[in-house]
Order: structure tokens, then C-alpha cells, then sequence
């Protein structure tokens, strides 16, 4: 397939997610009635499903679905290890930990606080990541590495000792928020959402040359005019606010920031300028997919997304890997 | 010849413990539970200890659980981990009284194989609870007490259900948690109150006792109504959820919920019936 194909079928694949997010997504309204919606001939109660319910939860699912790609794409490219993605540093894990925590902990008419707790959770584990790495000769990406792996192990413990000492009436819901969903989506949401994700995919943006060259290795980087201590601090930084704001309004979500920018690097090749938007599309569709899979599949039960997105992607991950040369 | 003088004090003592109800029992999973006294009791679940109470064996019973609150005799009496066995055993019990609906079954075999007897409960229906109550008066000497409770447990439920028998017939959900929204499936007691009260649970099987469900559920028409226990801490959830898209029939009345008193709503003991009359009585004035 040549290149423009390809995107042809990305956007395809975008559309696609988008028209089932809005149309099937739900037990209330079957995709006649969703349609409806839009021509104007629906029910308020319908129009109240698709506009009010759905389309938060979809533009949630396709805003984490790209910045969880996006801080994905930029770690493996920032760290040079194809491991990397926004758990590994233990960003996610900092979220998630202070979000289960806070959820397990506060009086239930301060829940709305969680997401705040969330961010500040990562915040928090991307300052103390950073300064572990710290060493007398600056970083490095092997530190730091290192020091994702020791937050994210200290995290876990954290989530772990709420899920097991958690009050019954809590625990489905910090347990949701270590698997990912989208349920709580709202327009405010949406709108805390915004600047986590288009701050950081703008300075990701900016330093997508950088990111490249840095990739092949740091001397090679300064030689051709990139300050790598600072251009790795603001991709790091960009990569904590989009991993910490998907995890403040979605919780957990895994795979799709490991397993986006490989798909999108063995379908479009390694310039990082023309893989960011590749990727960015490409989580933001497949998340999206995974949301409808998982609110589809047993409706009106729901599965967690981040089940879903785990389920749905390694199997076409192993395929593309071993039918790439 | 001392130990032929023991030898026969013990089986003179097995037997006058056969004689006064010592007998091996089958508890609600099918464990059989060995005879013998029942003299230090510890309960690991609110509902468990509710029946103990109510049977009478309260001033037996040495530790409970914690959320155990109810009666009030109960209050003072020492706590234990239901999850640690090391906490049960501390209180040095001769029986142990469990439920499936909260407590490990590992922690249960544990228990066994440390030589303490332990019965679990698994009620899931007002007819479980009323052989939970045979059962327990069985393991407590305890039978006239027990078929007493048993009976009128039994009669106000089926006074309860002729009641809602004269109501038109409605689809639920059972709420036990408004965010994320957990509902309670088939094959649990709150589906068996909703289906004594004539109501019939939307809920579906196959998704766990407990589901979470799609908010949109709750924008369904065809659900008529919603019941749901009146904790103080799901009452913020409930607030928060009226002024969300989802919340939209809840917020207009087009979707009423029946509120239940919390503790015998949420708890499949004694006060069951509470919450099953709680809930036709509701019905009645919201047809």
C-alpha cells in the first residue's frame, strides 16, 4: 500500500471509531435513533444520549487514545528503548496511585477531587523521577529509566496496599481507575483535559527534528545543534503532562502508548516529524475502538478499556511484527 | 487404667453432646462441620452476627468483624481481621461463623485446617436466609429460637411479596453504587428483593454478582425505576449524578428511585424483611 493509502486508511479507521462511538456505542440508543440525532429528527432524550453522553466520552477516549501515543512515540524516541512508554518512568503509575488513593480516602462528596489528585500524583513521581536520575555528570536515559522503574515499583505497592485495605463500597472504583474507563467523561472534563494535551503534543511537535537526531545517539545530536539535557527535560516534561492527564481522566490504559508509535513506526517508517500525527491518529482511533469494544461486548455490563485495548492490540501487534522484515 | 476411665468420660461426653444437638451439620457450601461446643463464637460479617443475635447466642459470641454494628450489644465486643487468620484465631473460637458475600474462602480453609470449625453462610434469597437460620440454630442449640426466627422471617416475606403481587409489574435496577454504577445482579439477595417486591431486574447475568454497568443504563426506557440503599455515603454520588447527562430521567422523576433503610437493605439477615417491606411500601405509594 503506498503512503497516501495508508493514511487514507487511518483516517478510515479514525472515522470508523468515531461513527461507532456515536451510533453503537451504548444499550440506550441503537444506531438509527443515534442517527437521527443528527438530522434532527430525535427524541430530546436521544439527542441527549448522543450529544451529551456519547460525544464526551467519545472525544475523551480520542484525546487519551493520542497524548498516551504521543508521550509513547516520544519516550522510545527520547530514551532510545523500544520499551519505553508512559508507565515505564512511572508517571502513570504516580497518577494512578494518588488517585486510588485519594478515591479510597475521601469523604465521597470530595470524589470530584480525584482527577486533581491524579495529576498531582504524576506531577509529583515526574519531579522525583527527574531527580533521581540526577547524577554528578547530569542524566541519562539509562538513569532514568532506572529511576521510572523504582517509582513505578513504589507506586504499585501504593495501589496494591489501597485495592487490599480499601472499604468495600470503594473498591470497584479504585479498581476502575487501575483499569481504565471512560464512564466519568464530561465536558469539563474535556475541558481540563484540553491544555495536558495540546501544550505538550505542541512541544512535541516543536522538537520533533530534535527528537530524531537524538535518536541517533547524543553527540551525534549536539553535533548537528541540539542542546540535549534541555530538549530531553521538555520532551520528559511533555511526556509526564500527557500521561498524567490521561490517567487523571481515564485511569490506567495500557498498551496503547507501547504498542501505537511501534504499529505506526512499522507502517510509516522512523521520521519522527511525519510519525507524531501518525500516532497520534492512530491511538486516538484505537482507543476509541477499544472503549466501544468494551462498553459492546457484554452490554450493558461494562470491561475495563484498558482490558480491551490490551486484548485487541497484541494479537494485530504480533502479526504486524512478524510480517515486518 | 486412668486412661480407660478418660476413654469412657469421653465418649460419655460425645454422646450426651449428640444427645443435646451436637450433631455434624452441612453449612451453606456444603462443608461439614464437626460436632461440637459452641461456646467462644466469632462472626466475620455484619449479617452473620445479626443472626447470632437474634437467635439468642449473643452472649457468646467473643469477637466480630468490623463493620459489625448492629445491635448494639455488639459494639463493645473485640474486633477481628476477617482476612487474617492469625486475628481469628487470636480470639481462640470454637466456631467460626462466615459468609460468602465477604469473607475468603481461603481464609476459611485456613481456618480449617487449623482445627477451628468454621459454617459458611451463603444467602441469597430470603429462602436461603431462612435455612440459614435452621442451620445456625442447628450449630447453636438453638432450634426453637431458630425455627421462631425462621417462621416469621419466612411470613413476612411471603406477606411482603402477596402485597407487590397486586402491583403492576416493573423493570429495576438495584443500585449498590452510583459512580462508577454498580448494580446487583441475578443470583444475588437484592435481585430476590426486587423479585419478591414484583419488580423485574434489568440487570444482566454474566457480567459477575456485582456489575458495572454503562451509565447510559440508566437512560434506558424501558427501565421504570431504580432501588437503592440509603447510605450517607452514596448520597453526594446520587447528587453529583443528577446534574450529569446520565442522571437527566433521575433528574426530571421520570425515573424514581425507592430508597431502603441502608443497613437491612444491604445486609442478608434478620432485618431482611425490613427492607422488603421498606420496598413494597414504597411501590405501593409510587405505583
Amino acid at each position: 500500500m503506498t503512503s497516501p493509502g495508508r493514511d487514507a486508511a487511518l483516517v478510515t479507521l479514525l472515522l470508523a471509531s468515531v461513527c461507532g462511538g456515536l451510533a453503537l456505542a451504548g444499550p440506550a440508543v441503537g444506531p438509527a435513533d443515534a442517527l437521527a440525532a443528527f438530522t434532527g429528527h430525535a427524541t430530546p432524550e436521544v439527542r441527549t444520549i448522543v450529544f451529551a453522553l456519547r460525544l464526551p466520552r467519545l472525544l475523551l477516549a480520542l484525546g487519551v487514545g493520542a497524548a498516551l501515543a504521543l508521550a509513547g512515540a516520544a519516550l522510545q524516541n527520547l530514551l532510545s528503548n523500544p520499551l519505553a512508554d508512559p508507565f515505564l518512568l512511572g508517571v502513570s503509575g504516580g497518577g494512578a496511585a494518588a488517585a486510588t488513593v485519594a478515591y479510597a480516602a475521601l469523604p465521597a462528596a470530595l470524589l470530584g477531587a480525584v482527577p486533581l489528585a491524579a495529576v498531582v500524583g504524576a506531577a509529583c513521581t515526574t519531579a522525583v523521577v527527574w531527580w533521581m536520575a540526577r547524577g554528578p555528570l547530569g542524566g541519562s536515559s539509562t538513569r532514568l529509566i532506572l529511576a521510572g522503574i523504582a517509582a513505578n515499583a513504589f507506586t504499585s505497592a501504593i495501589i496494591l496496599a489501597v485495592v487490599a485495605t480499601a472499604p468495600s463500597t470503594r473498591l470497584p472504583g479504585a479498581l476502575a481507575i487501575t483499569m481504565g474507563s471512560f464512564a466519568a467523561a464530561t465536558p469539563a472534563a474535556l475541558a481540563w483535559l484540553a491544555p495536558y494535551l495540546l501544550v505538550p503534543a505542541a512541544v512535541l511537535a516543536w522538537h520533533a527534528r530534535d527528537l530524531g537526531l537524538l535518536a541517533l545517539g547524543e553527540e551525534s545530536a549536539a553535533a548537528l545543534g541540539v542542546e540535549p539535557g534541555r530538549v530531553r527535560q521538555r520532551i520528559f516534561l511533555a511526556a509526564a503532562a500527557l500521561s498524567g492527564g490521561a490517567v487523571a481522566f481515564a485511569g490506567v490504559i495500557g498498551f496503547v502508548g507501547l504498542a501505537t508509535p511501534h504499529l505506526c513506526r512499522l507502517v510509516w517508517g522512523n521520521d519522527v516529524r511525519r510519525l507524531l500525527p501518525r500516532v497520534a491518529t492512530a491511538g486516538a482511533a484505537f482507543t476509541a475502538l477499544g472503549d466501544l469494544v468494551a462498553r459492546r461486548a457484554l452490554s450493558p455490563v461494562e470491561l475495563p478499556v484498558g482490558v480491551i485495548t490490551a486484548l485487541l492490540g497484541v494479537p494485530f501487534f504480533v502479526a504486524l511484527l512478524r510480517r515486518s522484515p | 487404667m486412668a486412661v480407660g476411665r478418660c476413654a469412657i468420660a469421653l465418649l460419655v461426653a460425645a454422646q450426651a453432646g449428640t444427645l443435646a444437638g451436637f450433631e455434624p451439620v452441612l453449612d451453606q457450601v456444603g462443608a461439614l462441620i464437626a460436632a461440637g461446643p459452641s461456646a467462644r463464637i466469632v462472626t466475620l460479617a455484619p449479617d452473620v452476627t445479626e443472626l447470632v443475635f437474634a437467635l439468642g447466642a449473643g452472649d457468646r459470641v467473643v469477637a466480630v468483624a468490623p463493620h459489625c454494628d448492629f445491635p448494639a450489644a455488639v459494639v463493645s465486643r473485640p474486633r477481628v481481621h476477617p482476612g487474617d487468620p492469625e486475628s481469628v484465631l487470636a480470639a481462640a473460637p470454637d466456631l467460626v461463623i462466615a459468609s460468602t458475600a465477604g469473607n475468603d474462602p481461603v481464609v476459611v480453609q485456613r481456618l480449617r485446617s487449623a482445627a477451628v470449625r468454621v459454617a459458611t453462610l451463603d444467602i441469597t434469597s430470603c429462602t436461603r436466609l431462612v435455612e440459614a437460620c435452621r442451620l445456625l440454630g442447628a450449630l447453636l442449640e438453638r432450634v426453637p429460637e431458630a425455627d421462631t426466627l425462621a417462621t416469621t422471617i419466612a411470613q413476612r416475606c411471603a406477606a411482603a411479596a402477596q402485597r407487590a403481587g397486586r402491583l403492576p409489574p416493573r423493570t429495576a435496577l438495584y443500585v449498590v453504587w452510583w459512580e462508577p454504577l454498580i448494580v446487583a445482579a441475578p443470583g444475588t439477595f437484592h435481585d430476590d428483593l426486587l423479585r419478591l417486591a414484583g419488580l423485574v431486574n434489568r440487570a444482566p447475568s454474566g457480567g459477575g454478582r456485582y456489575p458495572r454497568l454503562d451509565p447510559e443504563t440508566l437512560l434506558d426506557p424501558a427501565l421504570d425505576l431504580v432501588v437503592a440503599p440509603d447510605e450517607r455515603e452514596s448520597r453526594p454520588l446520587f447528587a453529583k449524578l443528577l446534574t450529569r447527562p446520565a442522571g437527566l430521567r433521575l433528574a426530571r422523576g421520570s425515573l424514581p428511585v425507592l430508597w431502603l433503610p441502608a443497613d437491612p437493605a444491604s445486609r442478608p439477615g434478620p432485618r431482611l424483611p425490613v427492607a422488603l417491606e421498606a420496598l413494597v411500601a414504597a411501590r405501593e405509594a409510587n405505583p
